[in-house]
């Protein structure tokens, strides 16, 4: 990086100078009230509350900047009012925060057309709607955004002109208006967009295919030879820096988890790697600012040669948790299966964290609930004294998990959405159609994640060997030790948690129930339809369910106690000592994972020793591509030393800067709430 | 025949071509002051107790006073909430550490690697790690080895492998028995034999602050070695303060006679120069 891009890191993530340019925060109903008492409809409220947002955020410019925009309001203001949320949600299923979210919009349905022909397209769908009060109102809301954020780089501009900055005063001349011509013009026309979605309160506003839809604008400018490859770099480290700016006023689980996730790389329909200059130029930027955001995604297949793996475990090395690795073999397979169009599945991002979405026209809701395996185990405990052999107690675990998957499935009733006009400004037909992306668009499947499913394996092999096979109790005696949360009988818990066997040995015996776990989960949503029309996809992914649903969670005869959580995602149990790495990646290469493809990669932890030196990494990258070559789906790891968490720990001062992986998204380590912190502690003592 | 072994660890990146999986075989005649693996030293099956996460409970006390009932009934372990103790030295047959190794066989040789035999001193076991080693044959096989054998037992072992790693920790023999225990000749025969074999290999200076980083023994080392086409390179491991951190699991002490906080002195151009390729780990 170049002296200016240190500038700009030490200005805004290390002295986070930008603070003292925010507002106080306020009363984030305040405006809601005032619609209330209009009774306005909730498509004005979304429009006048990005209006106002703009109007209120101050332009802040700093001389040295190429890329600008800051936030300065620190408050995302609700359109509707707590009561009114309340009523809401008596007779509709509220997602989250009831927000459009994790999707992936088609930014470049703005840049490469610019907001003057926007808005011709609009008034034309005017006429053709003439008599249809609903769609006007939406044509308007669309026509009042794009007026409101082109008003807002207008008072972008004039600062910019005041405080003598005159590259971004002319790239605001130009831009939105105009579609960007320039690699610049396309990052800050990008900035803009992404700004103006966080404004309207949409969030985990991935970033998607960046090294594709940017790529025709970086090509023609190194061609006609106004951009060289260190200017490009430094424009992409500077927007990288932008992502981080304002990421604690995104709203998300915990510090760092706001969704702000890049895709680089996959494959083409023809079969070739869309890989380019600069997916790599953005492997770089990161490797070099080693920043939480953007969070990188490397697509892969069977084909990808061991040199990107390479690249990708350089960064892994710097401690930051990424790239994580999606595998274009399984996921375009189960993309297609799903119904998903061939172009659209070749086409596929992550989203917040690993839920696969398709850029654009996807209004999935891959993290919509999760199954949880040992639920499902538990409730079937008691069937267990019935039962005389384990496979009538398998067929028991069948039962329970479709009736829990029902359930799942029937809870999701009437879902409501606000209003999103600017996303809807880039998703397919909701233009032509008149139509706000709230409601729908071509994909609108739903997705499970699929939480604890090393901790329901285990319980299921350790019940099949010492109630079956040994005899060593019975059903009766386990679920008092259950009852009684192993008291008195820590030498069996101990017996039964470190020496029963268990998933991620290898072990075709104990794999096989993971098979059968995940292909159940998968067939009892096959064929099935949501509200909308859409499909339900299972996944493998825990996201914070690991600790949601494990809280309460009684005992369970794998010798967990109540209470503890199950493993991140797809893992082995933590209190598995499992026998080593590669053993654990052809245990979680076994199950049919085309069929559980909404997302959930397999967490490892290695020893940051193993990044030692160039042929150690490409040993490493090696192991990565050895998993992927076996079919696993997904991949995300930490280089990691404990000793240095349990020292963060103790001193947070000395390490700010300590990057994790959490569950699905890079975070800093002493932000993160104890529980988490713990847990990825835990996960150490899985390392080599 | 049975051996002994204390780990089997994969994804070892450092011990060899590939990825590979290395087995640990318990036992070694050296006493090395700086040695970080302290339950490899005797061959026998010993108890070993973490402290990572102990609670204090004290469950575990009568357990400490019979660590040895402990090896023979390891049922008695249980009592440990956290699993902190675990017996070190597990012994197998041939049969049962050949078919449990390959268990991975097809994917080392996807990922180009294969199988090493460390220690303790794996040479200590000679004719356990023979018939594992005909047994592998189609593998790609590898000893880290301190070199210390009997010259036959050396031969015959070095005859099964497809690569060789040996430590050449002083050249100095009085200073060698000093610190290691054991007298350099057999170590210094059996090199000249590895040298002439044809075998590629690669020799490892673990560097002990003021024992070994010396000018003198660094010069000696690179002469010994220049010239020598099968000598893939030379690896200086430098030593860290963590050696010790196993001691206190065994219940032992561990007191080098040396200076810890001394700094290593690296020294990778006296190789070079002498057309040695060399790189600090």
């Amino acid at each position: 990086m170049n002296q200016r891009i240190e500038k700009l890191l030490k200005r805004y993530v290390v002295d986070k100078e930008q603070m003292k340019y925010r507002k106080s925060t306020d009363d984030p109903y305040r405006i809601a009230k005032e619609f209330e008492k209009e009774n306005l409809s909730h498509l004005e409220r979304s429009v006048r509350r990005l209006e106002y947002m703009l109007e209120e955020e101050e332009a802040i410019i700093y001389p040295d900047e190429r890329i600008g925009l800051l936030r300065t309001v620190a408050t995302n203001y609700e359109i509707l009012t707590e009561k009114e949320w309340e009523e809401l949600k008596k007779d509709h299923y509220v997602h989250e925060l009831g927000k459009v979210c994790n999707i992936n919009p088609g930014y470049e349905k703005l840049i490469n057309c610019g907001f003057d022909k926007k808005r011709k397209e609009i008034q034309k769908q005017k006429e053709c709607y003439r008599e249809d009060e609903k769609k006007l109102a939406e044509l308007d809301a669309f026509l009042r955004v794009l007026d409101s954020l082109e008003a807002f780089a207008k008072k972008y501009e004039k600062e910019a002109r005041d405080k003598g900055n005159e590259e971004i005063a002319n790239l605001f001349k130009k831009i939105p208006a105009q579609k960007a011509d320039t690699f610049q013009e396309a990052l800050q026309f990008l900035r803009l967009i992404h700004y103006g979605l966080w404004c309207s309160y949409n969030y985990h506003n991935t970033l998607g295919r960046f090294d594709q839809y940017m790529y025709p604008y970086f090509k023609a400018d190194m061609e006609a030879g106004r951009l060289d490859e260190d200017e490009a770099l430094e424009l992409v480290e500077e927007f990288f820096i932008c992502c981080n700016k304002d990421s604690d006023l995104y709203p998300g689980m915990q510090q760092g988890d706001n969704g702000q996730s890049m895709v680089l790389g996959g494959l083409n329909k023809d079969g070739t790697d869309s890989y380019n200059r600069l997916s790599d130029l953005c492997l770089q930027a990161s490797l070099e600012l080693k920043l939480i955001d953007p969070k990188i995604n490397v697509r892969v297949n069977k084909n990808t040669p061991v040199e990107l793996y390479e690249k990708g475990t350089l960064l892994t090395k710097q401690g930051i948790g990424f790239p994580q690795y999606t595998n274009d073999d399984v996921v375009i397979q189960g993309l297609k299966r799903w119904g998903y169009d061939e172009e659209d599945a070749y086409n596929y991002v992550v989203a917040a964290c690993w839920e696969v979405i398709i850029p654009g026209c996807g209004m999935d809701i891959p993290n919509i609930n999760g199954l949880s395996f040992p639920e499902v185990l538990t409730e079937a405990m008691e069937d267990l004294k019935k039962s005389r052999s384990f496979e009538a107690f398998m067929k028991k675990i069948y039962e329970k998990l479709q009736f829990k998957v029902h359930s799942l499935c029937e809870e999701i009733k009437n879902i409501y959405m606000e209003p999103a006009p600017l996303m809807s400004l880039m998703m397919d037909n909701c233009i032509e159609e008149a139509k706000d992306i709230s409601e729908g668009n071509k994909y609108n499947n739903f997705g499970f994640h699929g939480t604890g499913l090393s901790t329901a394996v285990d319980s299921l092999a350790s019940i099949r060997k010492y109630i079956f096979q040994d005899k060593m109790f019975n059903a009766e005696e386990l679920l008092s030790f259950l009852k009684e949360d192993f008291k008195g009988d820590e030498s069996i818990q101990n017996m039964i948690r470190y020496e029963s066997p268990k998933m991620g040995n290898d072990d075709d015996d104990v794999d096989e129930l993971a098979i059968r776990l995940l292909d159940w989960f998968a067939d009892v949503l096959e064929g099935r339809k949501n509200e909308r029309g859409g499909i339900f996809r299972a996944g493998t992914g825990s996201a914070m369910y690991y600790v949601w649903q494990s809280k309460d969670m009684p005992a369970t005869p794998d010798g967990r106690n109540k209470g503890e959580e199950f493993a991140c995602n797809y893992s082995p149990s933590l209190f598995n000592r499992v026998q080593g790495p590669v053993s654990v990646i052809k245990s979680f290469s076994k199950p049919h994972l085309y069929r559980v493809a909404n997302g959930g990669p397999l967490t490892l932890e290695l020893h940051d020793t193993l990044f030692r030196n160039e042929d150690s990494i490409r040993k490493v990258a090696l192991f990565i591509k050895s998993f992927i070559d076996m079919g696993g789906h997904q991949m995300q790891i930490n280089a990691v030393n404990r000793s240095i968490l349990l020292d963060a720990k103790k001193h947070p001062e000395k390490h700010r800067n300590l990057i994790v992986r959490v569950w699905g998204w890079s975070g800093y380590f002493v932000e993160l709430d104890e529980v988490y912190q713990n847990q990825i502690i835990k996960r150490m003592e899985h390392t080599v | 025949m049975k051996g002994t072994i204390f780990d089997i660890k994969q994804l070892a990146v450092f011990d060899g071509p590939g990825i590979r999986t290395t087995v640990f075989l318990k036992g070694c005649p050296l006493r090395c002051m700086w040695c970080h693996n302290p339950e490899g030293l005797i061959s026998r099956p010993q108890l070993m107790r973490s402290t990572n996460g102990c609670m204090q409970c004290g469950r575990c006390q009568e357990l400490l006073k019979h660590p040895a009932k402990a090896v023979e009934h390891p049922e008695l372990l249980r009592v440990c909430p956290k699993n902190l103790f675990h017996i070190s030295g597990q012994q197998l047959t041939v049969e049962e550490l050949v078919a449990q190794l390959r268990l991975d066989e097809e994917y080392l040789k996807l990922v180009g690697g294969g199988i090493t035999f460390s220690g303790g001193e794996p040479l200590a076991q000679a004719d356990f790690l023979e018939a594992c080693l005909k047994e592998l044959s189609d593998m790609n096989l590898c000893i880290e080895t301190s070199g210390y054998a009997m010259r036959e037992d050396f031969e015959k072992i070095v005859e099964l492998l497809d690569f060789v790693v040996m430590d050449l920790k002083m050249i100095d023999d009085v200073k060698h028995r000093y610190y290691t225990g054991v007298s350099n000749k057999r170590i210094l025969s059996n090199l000249e034999y590895l040298k002439a074999s044809g075998k590629p290999f690669v020799i490892r200076v673990p560097l002990i602050p003021g024992v070994n980083d010396t000018v003198e023994n660094m010069v000696a080392t690179a002469k010994l070695l220049q010239g020598t086409t099968n000598l893939q390179r030379v690896e200086l491991l430098p030593y860290h303060r963590t050696a010790g951190v196993k001691y206190k699991m065994l219940g032992n002490v561990y007191a080098p006679r040396f200076d810890e906080n001394r700094e290593v002195r690296i020294d990778t151009e006296v190789f070079e120069k002498r057309g040695v390729t060399c790189r600090s780990l």
